[in-house]
């Protein structure tokens, strides 16, 4: 199995290390100790470009169930509101992160990670199923990215 | 002579774009010998303690205010924090300001006569254009003030310096729209945090804003007057953007990010607030196990 999968947005190479897990909601998960890690997928971080601002809904300590919203993000391009791709208890926010969300942009892998969950994710993928979801779904993406430039 | 305070609140995000289109403005206008221009924090965390807010309030002339916020959410803002005036009519939003005011109610009822510019540093990129807004309300004030004397002071640095740290703390609560308001409560029946309350005169005010749950904008949402702002919300109708139209300039990719497909109702979003709350909430002691055993058991 290769170290990452490459999938193409236009002429972009969004790269996804196979040593990890993906969510519907285009975050990766990593294990961290007993807890989860998460951090947006390249593909995430491609559709926003440069972050400019992040901001949680939730303070650590928080429970919270898969889907609710529990944060919001500002880009070059795009705002969006983040939900919690699991079940449980969020342990730790990444500082650094919150305060220079370039991190993000820079590291989104490593450094630029978001929080920590612990609890049970469902409905993760593994590199390769991530990647045919993309593959689905970036019609529609492109779909609502055209439709809303467009207004 | 000075003959107007400008204030520039600064972002509350790194956007190198914003800043440098902040530093753009300041430069010119220091250079103006008319203006008192100040830098502050991003004018909606400001809280009570914050030197800031003291300086604001120390103002009492004329007063333009250049923030990242809809021109609606910085004139309501300000008019929360005591600083209160007609609202100025901005060139760039003409149009918008005359509906406020055919609905009779661009300012709030007890606002003094002295006019304050809410200024949108969205709406645009280019720094002269808002240089040029600033240039012409002065041109409009040294023309009707021609001959009196100029009402506008210096700010004490000592107040300005007195401010937090760049990175403040993100604040999250409601803002009135008085002009629209019709004290008709149904905000304080919804909200179930304690927000709201009422004042002497029986006028709905924004009583415990720190009470409110982050993220949360479902007052706005039920009041039948659209006259509940939350300034930083990503919805730009929510947000205070004239009319209901959307911000042109970004795209909203909450869909891709997993929000809902039908749009968010307000029970939901309060509900989901309140059941953080419960869960913050302390655990039962004894009496209410008892309570709870008592109320299970098959009597």
């Amino acid at each position: 199995m290769p170290d990452e999968l490459v999938f193409m947005m236009g002429n972009f190479a969004a790269r996804f290390p196979a040593d990890r897990r993906y969510t519907l909601n285009h975050m990766w998960l990593g294990a961290q100790g007993t807890a989860m890690r998460f951090g947006l997928s390249a593909y995430a971080i491609r559709l926003l470009r440069e972050i400019y601002f992040l901001e949680w809904s939730v303070d650590a300590g928080a429970t919270v169930r898969q889907k609710d919203e529990i944060g919001a993000v500002e880009s070059s391009k795009a705002v969006a509101a983040l939900y919690a791709p699991a079940d449980g208890t969020i342990t730790h926010f990444n500082a650094e992160a919150l305060a220079d969300p370039s991190t993000v942009n820079k590291d989104g892998y490593g450094a630029g990670w978001l929080f920590e969950i612990n609890g049970n994710a469902n409905d993760t993928m593994e590199p390769a199923q991530y990647l045919r979801y993309l593959e689905t779904s970036w019609t529609r993406a492109q779909a609502l990215l055209k439709g809303q430039a467009a207004q | 002579m000075k003959m107007l305070t400008v204030i520039i609140s600064k972002s509350p995000g790194q956007d190198p774009r914003k800043h440098e289109l902040e530093e753009s403005i300041l430069a010119a206008l220091v250079r103006e010998p008319d203006v008192v221009v100040e830098v502050m924090p991003h004018l909606y965390d400001l809280g009570e303690t914050d030197g800031a807010l003291a300086a604001l309030r120390s103002v009492t002339g004329p007063l333009a205010v250049l923030a990242w916020l809809y021109s609606r959410a910085i004139h309501w803002t300000l008019d929360r924090m005591g600083v209160k005036g007609q609202c100025g009519e901005t060139q760039l939003h003409r149009a918008d300001l005359e509906n406020e005011k055919a609905r009779g109610n661009a300012s709030a009822p007890d606002a003094p006569s002295r006019t304050i510019w809410s200024l949108n540093l969205r709406d645009g990129d280019d720094p002269s254009m808002h240089i040029a807004e600033l240039q012409r309300i002065l041109c409009d004030l040294r023309a009707t003030t021609s001959g009196t004397v100029p009402t506008t002071s210096a700010i004490p640095k000592s107040e300005i310096r007195n401010q937090k740290s760049e990175i403040s703390l993100h604040r999250w609560y409601p803002v009135i729209d008085f002009g629209r308001c019709n004290n008709c409560m149904e905000c304080i029946d919804f909200c179930l945090f304690g927000v709201y309350g009422v004042d002497d005169a029986a006028r709905i005010v924004v009583e415990n804003p720190d009470n409110c749950k982050p993220g949360c904008p479902a007052c706005s949402r039920v009041c039948p007057e659209n006259a509940i702002l939350f300034p930083m919300h990503r919805t730009p109708a929510i947000a205070g953007a004239p009319g209901a139209g959307p911000d042109a300039r970004k795209l909203d990719l909450s869909e891709l990010f997993g929000a809902p497909a039908a749009a968010q109702l307000a029970a939901d979003e309060r509900n989901m607030a309140l059941a953080r709350t419960d869960k913050e909430a302390k655990p039962k002691d004894d009496l209410d196990k008892l309570m709870d055993a008592l109320d299970d058991a098959k009597l």
